[in-house]
């Protein structure tokens, strides 16, 4: 039975040094303590009225919350830039879908894929249920050629009541 | 009368029930080193760890069912990885078992972290009771063949 336990303890310290190895190599790698809400509910989906078929997927405040962890991940404000200013979620850039350039759309989009290329995971979102600029920004980036964007419908509401990283100010951190 | 001493030394039942148990934990847990943010996500949804640990149970628990399925089948270290394997099992069945009473149906996170299907917390007790009965059947066969390596035991 002492070897048996020997075994059991050298495996699992195996495991814990190769999965903290891989971890810190891999672009899939996740922070080892990480930010979760505080609400029970949070595996819903909120899908706005307006959504059609073929729109990005809708994704609940647990996975909004899951691609946070993530490397590679940008998310999105959608909001004007004065909601942005009083409150964000941190770390997300501003791109307000109110305000999006429309006579100079071509080279806005390619000085966008600068900070969010195209290939990486893109999570938009707004105010939350009463807003649907989310949507229509997801679906905007997604016809510029985006093919990971998530939309999270549920947005700032959603993720300040659970008590997820936030911060204020013009800047994303 | 049947020799009962004998199911427990039968070569071939101990093979079988530790490549079955080995296997089912390595192909377990592939997705899940592959894609651990969405592994975090469905263990946070079982609501029984604390937020902070979350992350690193998502992170070590799949290269523990891993190297102790490899272990397993291979031989050397082979005591200690059924049971840390039953262990495992034991306590998934604790946290299918609370879930149930909670009246929640969970996302398994058992083979795969890619779809939001939920999974009927009874169903999963049952096949976790029957993957138990297997694994402790493979930790108490005493048979020492068809071992690629041998280890002290």
């Amino acid at each position: 039975m002492t070897s048996r336990i020997l075994q059991a303890s050298i495996l699992i310290l195996l495991a814990v040094a190769t999965s903290l190895t891989v971890n810190s190599l891999s672009p899939a790698g996740i922070p080892l303590i990480g930010n979760w809400p505080s609400v029970s509910d949070s595996d819903s989906v909120a899908v706005p009225p307006s959504a059609e078929e073929g729109d990005p997927p809708f994704i609940s405040l647990d996975e909004a919350a899951a691609l946070y962890q993530k490397r590679e991940v940008i998310f999105i404000d959608a909001r004007n830039p004065e909601d942005y200013i009083y409150g964000h979620i941190r770390g997300a850039i501003n791109i307000p879908y109110d305000f999006l350039p429309v006579d100079r759309l071509e080279e806005f989009w390619r000085e966008t894929v600068q900070v969010a290329p195209k290939e990486n995971d893109i999570v938009t979102y707004c105010s939350g249920l009463e807003c649907e600029s989310s949507l229509h920004l997801g679906r905007e980036m997604a016809s510029q050629g985006y093919t990971k964007i998530h939309i999270f419908y549920g947005g700032w509401r959603e993720w300040e009541r659970a008590g997820l990283p936030v911060t204020k100010g013009n800047q994303p951190e | 009368m049947s020799d009962t001493r004998s199911i427990w030394h039968n070569d071939y039942l101990g093979l079988v029930s530790r490549l079955a148990v080995g296997l089912i934990f390595i192909y377990a847990s592939l997705d899940k080193i592959g894609d651990p943010a969405q592994f975090a996500r469905i263990i946070y949804n079982y609501h029984l760890l604390p937020g902070q640990f979350i992350n690193l149970a998502s992170l070590i628990m799949p290269w523990v069912e891993l190297i102790c399925g490899v272990a397993l089948i291979l031989g050397p270290g082979k005591d200690g990885a059924i049971l840390v394997l039953n262990a495992l099992v034991a306590v998934f069945i604790v946290a299918i078992a609370i879930n149930l009473v909670r009246g929640v149906d969970l996302e398994c996170g058992c083979f795969t972290v890619s779809s939001k299907a939920k999974s009927n917390a009874l169903n999963l007790l049952i096949r976790d009771v029957g993957l138990l009965a297997l694994g402790l059947y493979a930790m108490f066969n005493k048979a020492t063949r068809f071992f690629l390596f041998r280890y002290p035991a």
